[in-house]
């Protein structure tokens, strides 16, 4: 059974079922780009291990074509028992050898990037200090105890939670969320504005003066969802006690200019969804943005930051010059310079953290190295066989 | 041709056989695969961490790391400061600047911040920072600045060569004048340092001066000057922090951040208030001493939108100051309207068990401006006169 089982993984045959299945795969995501977006899409159809129907339900889901991560795992597992099957030390295949494993570094490199890289941005006005980056993709629902006096206390709950509805408790909140409503893309309108029809979005905070609706997906590459969420805050029942009275319903949304408090257990809570951050032991003040045109034109030429990087663990206190092609990488984090806003009011460093970044490099070493032994054997071989052909 | 010694199922023997004397690492390796799909990164995990409510560090606009932790051994940033702008100290250092030089807010660092301008956009930045203990030493420091305009490293030959000393009242200060222009730096503002370094008692004291090279040189006797005046005196207890004084007229405040994108916006400020870097959340900060080194402390921010109503901000402040949430019935006879220069801003003043807080809000342009002041209650009746006065003297459109 194992031979069969051997044969069956490195054979030629899986290996085109995973390129015919990769190309229906790629064909159908794009499609549904029309419908979703590009980046849903990566998420639903290329970075999973299954493309699920539907996409996103709490009750049952079905499998209906494996995704990116799984035909590129195939892929690799094919590859390399391929490799490991066929492998013979030989000088005329040493190249073919080295070249097949510099793909493998290569295939296993991508889908590393793809489970462990992050991406994220850093907007920075000049003189702002900053030690988070932000997910412009992803949202979270930040719920802060500021009863201390120094630090507080974030419970950070991804937007996917959100997504799915129903009650969330955790350890570091003394009563639960109920998720009331989840709207992707969202639209917010003061009551009064919003039609006879309309209701308060939530009982309590701003949100019992807006209306929200909701609206058709943000599919072009640089839109997003307004994505926004009624949760009800509710204490946990203990003991016999089944229901317990609720603090009421607050409407949560990254549109809304301030952020909305309560009080429970004799401290005062904060509510905010926000883009997901990821803090960081160091930070980054802003202290100039350079942007160049070409003359006579709004064509951009060069722009640049200026930053100082201050880490107290470290003792770093420097500026840094971020300008294209020269990233700042620092603590596995390498900052580009990604973008600005209008008017240059603010500088935008793309921030992405990738454990495997060198293995594009070392693969393509590897495969060139690999391509050019192959080459240059069979010339010297070729060369040998006309030198070795005796004269007619 | 080379003899193939291998037939189809030989070659697949081969491969078989390698895999049965490799069994346990090839299983190895499939399980590793297979447990990094199922263990790879949950986006859906649920994250509790703690941060601090204060700003992350910050690097003071135009200062350089020489006044601040770096390499070397120098403290870190937090550390005590024995005479500077921090709460409780009987200390300050005082001295002269010439009458051409700006006043500027002073960040946690400084204590002592200065603009000095030039023609044709010319700028240079004029800073005194102290730092506890040899805070990394002169020759450590002075090539951190070097770094900083893009130099190579001097020995300490080359600096006794380089050095001139003046004298002040703290004592020796080393004084350096150094040139050069760091890559993507703007020439306006940048190419020059001329810098002092003294150690007292009170720890090393760093004076500076960076920017424009030729702005730097004609302001380099003055710099000197100045710093032969800077002295170590006792500070009156309870008086506000250090030097240098504030002006003396009231200041028609410009917003405290140069931003194209900030909108328009002018007050008046009571002499007493002191202008305080503002932290990101904030358009402008101020601070008033009080007696037993009681502070007020007067915000104005500016949200989108209505910057989440009345209510909910009357009630967040009503928390803030240990007071039970109101209605919306309740709120009404608590908001006084005041008249400002161009419009008219809706005022509260709520006494709490922890703090007194004076508010008042506008909604213009579609935005929504907070002005905030929130201290002891002794503190914020003393202040509430110079409050109002502030809010009657604010013009959203000048």
């Amino acid at each position: 059974m194992w031979h069969r089982l051997f044969d069956f993984v490195s054979s030629l045959k899986l290996t085109i079922i995973c390129l015919v299945a990769s190309i229906v795969l790629v064909f159908a995501g794009t499609l549904a780009q029309v419908n979703f977006g590009i980046h849903e899409v990566q998420q639903r159809y290329f970075q999973s291990l299954f493309v699920w129907w539907p996409a996103v339900s709490q009750g049952l889901r079905i499998p209906v074509f494996p995704g990116g991560h799984l035909l590129g795992g195939v892929l690799l597992v094919n590859l390399i028992t391929a490799h490991v099957r066929r492998f013979r030390w030989t000088w005329r295949k040493f190249g073919i050898q080295l070249t097949h494993a510099g793909l493998i570094v290569m295939l296993a490199g991508g889908l590393f990037t793809d489970l462990f890289a992050v991406e994220s941005f850093m907007r920075l006005t000049p003189g702002e200090t900053k030690n988070y980056s932000e997910d412009s993709r992803n949202m979270e629902l930040a719920v802060i105890d500021e009863s201390d006096k120094e630090l507080d206390q974030v419970t950070a709950i991804p937007d996917g939670l959100l997504r799915r509805g129903g009650t969330i408790e955790h350890g570091s909140l003394p009563f639960r969320i109920i998720v009331r409503h989840f709207y992707q893309n969202s639209q917010l309108q003061p009551l009064e504005k919003a039609g006879p029809k309309a209701g308060p979005a939530a009982t309590e905070g701003v949100g019992s003066r807006l209306a929200v609706s909701e609206i058709p997906r943000a599919t072009a590459e640089n839109d997003r969802d307004l994505e926004c969420a009624v949760i009800e805050i509710a204490p946990i029942p203990t003991g016999s006690e089944v229901t317990a009275e609720s603090l009421g319903t607050w409407l949560v949304s990254d549109q809304l200019g301030a952020p909305q408090t309560f009080q429970y257990a004799g401290k005062t809570w904060r509510v905010e969804m926000r883009a997901a951050r990821y803090y960081k032991p160091y930070s980054l003040t802003l202290r100039k943005f350079t942007h160049e045109r070409i003359a006579g034109t709004e064509i951009p030429k060069n722009f640049a930051s200026r930053v100082a990087l201050i880490d107290p663990d470290r003792k770093e206190d420097r500026d840094v010059l971020i300008y294209m092609n020269h990233p700042l990488r620092y603590r596995g984090e390498t900052f580009y310079q990604s973008g600005f806003e209008k008017d240059d009011t603010a500088t935008i460093l793309q921030v992405v953290h990738n454990p495997s970044f060198v293995a594009p490099y070392i693969a393509c070493i590897i495969v060139g190295a690999g391509l050019l032994f192959q080459f240059l054997y069979h010339f010297a071989e070729f060369s040998r066989k006309r030198n070795t052909v005796p004269a007619p | 041709m080379r003899k193939n010694l291998y037939t189809t199922d030989a070659r697949r023997e081969h491969g078989i056989d390698f895999v049965r004397s490799h069994r346990t690492l090839f299983y190895s390796g499939l399980f590793l695969l297979c447990a990094l799909f199922s263990g790879c990164k949950d986006k859906d995990e649920i994250k509790v961490y703690r941060v601090s409510k204060a700003e992350p560090e910050s690097a003071a606009p135009g200062v350089s790391p020489a006044e601040s932790p770096g390499t070397g051994g120098m403290p870190p940033m937090s550390a005590p400061v024995e005479s500077g702008a921090t709460a409780g100290q009987t200390s300050q250092l005082t001295g002269n600047p010439p009458s051409n030089w700006e006043v500027q807010p002073l960040s946690s660092m400084r204590q002592a911040s200065y603009l000095v301008k030039g023609d044709n956009g010319a700028m240079a930045d004029i800073s005194l920072v102290t730092l506890a203990g040899a805070a990394g030493g002169v020759l450590d420091n002075i090539n951190r600045w070097l770094t900083q305009l893009g130099q190579p490293a001097i020995t300490a030959e080359q600096l006794a060569q380089m050095a001139q000393h003046v004298t002040s009242p703290l004592g020796d200060v080393t004084v350096v004048d150094l040139e050069g222009l760091p890559q993507g730096a703007d020439a306006a503002k940048d190419g020059r340092i001329v810098g002092g370094i003294a150690s007292s008692d009170a720890g090393t004291i760093f004076f500076k001066m960076r920017g424009n090279a030729a702005l730097a040189e004609a302001q380099k006797e003055a710099f000197k000057q100045w710093i032969a005046t800077v002295k170590l005196t006792e500070a009156p207890a309870g008086a506000a922090p250090a030097a240098p004084p504030a002006p003396a007229a009231p200041v028609a405040a410009a917003p405290p951040m140069a931003d194209a994108e900030k909108p328009r916006i002018k007050w008046e400020v009571p002499e007493d208030w002191k202008t305080v870097a503002p932290t990101s959340m904030r358009y402008a900060s101020f601070a008033v001493a009080g007696q037993n080194n009681e502070t007020a402390d007067i915000s104005v921010s500016v949200f989108g939108g209505d910057g989440g109503g009345d209510l909910g901000n009357v009630n967040r402040w009503r928390s803030q100051i240990g007071l039970e949430a109101v209605g919306d019935a309740e709120l009404k006879p608590l908001i006084v309207p005041v008249t400002c220069k161009d419009g008219e801003i809706l005022t509260v003043d709520m006494t709490g068990p922890k703090a007194h807080i004076l508010a008042g809000w506008a909604r213009v342009d579609g935005q929504s401006w907070f002005f905030k002041l929130i201290a002891p209650d002794q503190l914020a009746v003393a202040e509430k006169a110079g409050f109002a006065k502030f809010l009657q003297s604010v013009q959203f459109h000048p």
